[in-house]
């Protein structure tokens, strides 16, 4: 699977950050591209590569190294899968709150170079509020790192924020230590229909001034096409599912499932679907798992009129977003597939309000540029390639997968 | 007047009303809250906007001198402090709330806007800005976002990075940039790293925050310990349970005399420590932690809990907390605040060493902590006119936040390297890893203008004048009475 995706001449799995080092050493000194492997599950994020070049897997860099629990901290290898430590946390009644998918074979390394996200960043935010120190190797074979095992550390610039999300063009993740949080008691969701997008802005908007915490605010729209049928189908006339999260003790969920009901009467929503402890496990599954063709980040007030752009571009686009968070996930129709030309037009469609859009995963036999896929270079764009000038010099690390070529 | 081909380009570009360069007002500007360490700049400009700034900086390149943001100057690490000259940049004309958006859960402000007037702005709306730093009421948002500032709520709620979402900076080649607010997956964090680069990378000039509800209520108790032992195990007993309050303030006996000269809140004059404990949430979850919190301080062996009866009881209590710098004035003519971080679990060895560590010196301290963070703020009290007091002071700071470091922690949590930790880098990062924060910093920042003599362990670079008090080696103390010596009349 790998291989269909990556042109390599070789693949390695070291069992050590020094062995890490050595072979990018190595690969730096011919000059060859290397291609870090963690799990293999968000091969298609960025462009394919085409360079011939080594494989470096981590899965030989899979220790837990230290699970201080009553610190609520770990550290581990980058190898590591995000269900391994779901596990070894969950030992302490302990876990990392971040939604992950395919999570039996995510790696943490892996979802730390993706700056993966789900439903729950609503309330728990995202990676770079939960690594507290990382090591790693650059393009010259230099293990490198920043941070610490504390909770809290001002001291030097914060390489953690610079690595997440970087597609490890800047350096291959080799360990990170991460804030953990406690296990909530219990968990519930509840669902509400619209038949019409104003509908759910105006429920939206309401919940800014919800009495309860919702861990999770999504919108469900269009046609469903790979979130799995979360609940059920949106029947006519309605059109559109807002899906609100919430954890914590049984008392207090209970009291917020029974206060946004209450909330939602006013606004003359009927009788929502509440999806309680139990049940609950399988369709934050499904708000996690859900794949889609291209995101597109917002602020959270404009999402509602995304959507709407959205679904003017292709009526039969399936809608999957965090709209709390201004996220949406899109997958189009056979009718309007992505293409290279599409790009462009989708980009102006759904970002004229000071929005980003990335393509997830471009659908087979579509050949994408960098910029098809990333968009226009940001306002970080010269700062980012003297970073990349200096922490990969030849540019080997991941070449041609990220915005750098 | 030595720059006055200089002093001429700013006052051109930003109006004479906005350019001060008299020796007598410059004094104003040579140190933080942190005062030991003085040195005035050369001129100081008020700019009013980002093309202001910008334009600051251009001079700056072409007269080949430093250029330093500055805030409120409240920092304790000594990072506004013009180490090497040249312009320090005042901010806090830059104070516009510029706009207030609930359905976006974001406020977006000037870099010299106060954190307390955001949180004033925001009274009755629902939301505020998480980050509050005891320095709130003085404290500028842009210092906020250069020191990665946090405060007791922070154990709940995050430092100030998780709290921003965009910034508008001046980078070192006089362009202006925006990053964020809105996620964009093409572009590394630079906001997270900016966040907190103490005005090295670039001036902050407009902020993007993220705004979060007001909880719907508290519970607030303090909790009284005859000694700061159990205090400290029953901070670690509460986390290790899964237990994250808002805010775990411990105090110790010290700085509750001194709280009880200022303001008689009724501490119990015998106790050895006391924990401010606060949870905050829907009202129906609150009780049942609370009770679980009262027990595991009975456990280690709290003498009594009280709960705050009243909104004006637990507003009295945090003005307590967030007074305690304020009162220390009442134990000693000067006190260096030091801020080190230990893994949580170590907390009960750490202030047990800092203890030792304060006996040993012979140097007078109170301990204020952000417990549930294991962020310890030793208060090192000396009298500045006693150099060898001084010395005591400096060597005993230095001392702990090795012993942090042997801990497994920190030499700083929310304070920042400044100038006054720079010497401790290369004890905490290897050479590596410091070599990769130059990267940083020469990618931001080539030209080594922006506050140099900061954060990484270096000379200052090219022409520019490096004082004895950051040229690296030896005591501090010795420092900070040689700069005593060299007096305040002495410029370039």
């Amino acid at each position: 699977m790998v291989n269909d995706y990556l042109p390599l001449t070789d693949t390695i799995a070291p069992a050590a950050a020094a062995d890490v080092a050595e072979a990018v050493r190595d690969a730096a000194g011919r000059p060859t591209p290397v291609y870090p492997i963690g799990g293999g599950t968000a091969m298609s994020y960025g462009r394919r590569p085409a360079e011939p070049g080594l494989g470096l897997s981590t899965a030989a860099l899979n220790r837990i190294i230290d699970h201080a629990a009553d610190d609520m901290t770990i550290t581990l290898e980058a190898g590591v899968t995000v269900a391994q430590l779901a596990e070894q946390l969950a030992g302490r009644r302990q876990r990392l709150p971040i939604d992950v998918p395919l999570s039996s074979r995510a790696t943490i390394g892996g979802v730390v170079a993706t700056n993966t996200s789900g439903p729950r960043r609503f309330a728990h935010g995202t990676l770079r509020d939960y690594v507290i120190g990382i090591r790693a190797v650059d393009g010259e074979g230099n293990a490198f790192g920043g941070g610490g095992r504390v909770v809290k550390n001002a001291a030097g610039y914060d390489l953690c924020k610079m690595l997440i999300g970087s597609l490890g063009t800047l350096g291959i993740v080799t360990q990170v230590t991460l804030m953990v949080r406690p296990v909530p008691e219990t968990t519930a969701l509840v669902a509400c229909d619209v038949p019409e997008l104003a509908a759910a802005e105006r429920l939206l908007a309401a919940l800014i001034h919800t009495k309860t915490l919702p861990v999770a605010v999504e919108l469900l729209a269009g046609p469903d096409r790979g979130t799995g049928g979360v609940l059920a189908p949106i029947r006519e006339p309605n059109i559109a599912r807002l899906i609100v999260g919430f954890e914590g003790a049984v008392d207090e969920v209970d009291w917020m499932i029974g206060q946004v009901c209450k909330e939602w009467e006013e606004e003359g929503i009927g009788a929502p679907i509440v999806v309680p402890g139990d049940a609950a496990g399988a369709v934050w599954d499904r708000l996690t798992e859900a794949p889609a063709d291209v995101q597109v980040h917002v602020r959270p007030g404009a999402a509602v009129e995304t959507i709407e752009r959205l679904l003017a571009f292709d009526p039969g686009c399936s809608i999957h977003a965090r709209a709390g968070d201004g996220v949406i996930r899109a997958t189009f129709s056979p009718q309007a597939p992505l293409t290279a030309s599409s790009c462009g037009e989708l980009r102006s469609v759904a970002t004229p309000l000071g929005g980003t859009l990335v393509v997830l995963s471009p659908p087979e036999g579509v050949e994408l540029s960098a910029g098809d896929i990333w968009g226009p270079p940001g306002g970080g764009s010269v700062v980012m390639r003297a970073l990349k000038e200096r922490f990969d010099p030849q540019g080997i690390l991941n070449r041609g997968r990220y915005v750098f070529g | 007047m030595p720059h006055m081909p200089l002093v001429r380009a700013l006052r051109a570009h930003l109006g004479t009303e906005n350019v001060v360069s008299a020796p007598s007002e410059l004094a104003v500007y040579d140190c933080d809250a942190m005062t030991i360490e003085r040195r005035p700049p050369d001129v100081v400009v008020f700019p009013r906007s980002a093309k202001h700034v910008a334009g600051a900086v251009e001079i700056c390149r072409e007269h080949d001198v430093p250029i330093v943001p500055r805030g409120a100057g409240t920092s304790l690490a000594g990072g506004c402090v013009p180490v090497g000259g040249g312009v320090v940049v005042m901010l806090t004309r830059m104070n516009r709330i510029l706009e207030i958006s609930l359905r976006d859960r974001m406020a977006v402000v000037e870099a010299g806007a106060k954190n307390l007037q955001l949180t004033q702005r925001l009274a009755g709306t629902g939301y505020h800005f998480a980050p509050d730093p005891s320095s709130q009421m003085a404290s500028t948002i842009g210092g906020n976002v250069a020191t990665n500032a946090g405060g007791p709520h922070t154990l709940k709620y995050g430092v100030t990075v998780n709290h921003v979402l965009g910034l508008e900076t001046v980078l070192s080649d006089g362009s202006i940039v925006q990053l964020g607010p809105v996620e964009n997956p093409a572009e590394p964090d630079l906001i997270g790293l900016l966040v907190g680069g103490e005005g090295t990378l670039g001036i902050v000039t407009k902020v993007w925050v993220r705004l979060t509800p007001n909880p719907q209520d508290y519970r607030t108790m303090r909790a009284v310990f005859n000694s700061i032992d159990d205090a400290c195990r029953a901070v670690s007993r509460i986390i290790a349970a899964g237990i994250i309050p808002a805010a775990m303030e411990l105090m110790d006996h010290a700085i509750m005399t001194a709280l009880e000269e200022a303001f008689h809140f009724g501490f119990p004059m015998d106790a050895g420590a006391i924990l401010v404990i606060e949870l905050d949430g829907p009202p129906v979850g609150l009780d049942a932690q609370r009770d679980r919190i009262v027990r595991f301080c009975h456990d280690c062996g709290a003498r009594e809990v009280l709960h705050a009866a009243s909104p004006q009881e637990r507003e009295l209590l945090w003005k307590c907390r967030k007074s305690a710098a304020g009162a220390l004035g009442r134990l000693a003519p000067c006190y260096l605040t030091q801020d080190g971080v230990v893994p949580r679990t170590q907390l009960p060895e750490i202030i047990h060493r800092i203890i030792e560590i304060g006996r040993r010196r012979r140097v007078r301290l109170v301990n204020v902590a952000h417990a549930g963070d294991g962020n310890v703020h030793p208060v090192m009290l000396f009298d500045p006119r006693d150099p060898d007091e001084i010395k005591r002071a400096m060597a005993a700071g230095r001392e702990i936040l090795e012993t942090c470091i042997d801990c497994g922690g920190s030499i700083t949590a929310e304070h920042g390297i400044g100038i006054e930790k720079i010497e401790m880098m290369d004890r905490l990062f290897g050479p590596n890893d410091l070599k990769a924060m130059r990267r940083v910093r020469e990618s931001f920042d080539p030209t080594g203008r922006f506050n140099p003599g900061k954060v990484l362990p270096d000379k200052v670079a090219g022409t520019l004048r490096v004082p004895s008090a950051c040229s690296g080696g030896g005591e501090r103390g010795s420092r900070a009475g040689e700069q005593e010596n060299r007096g305040a009349g002495e410029q370039e």
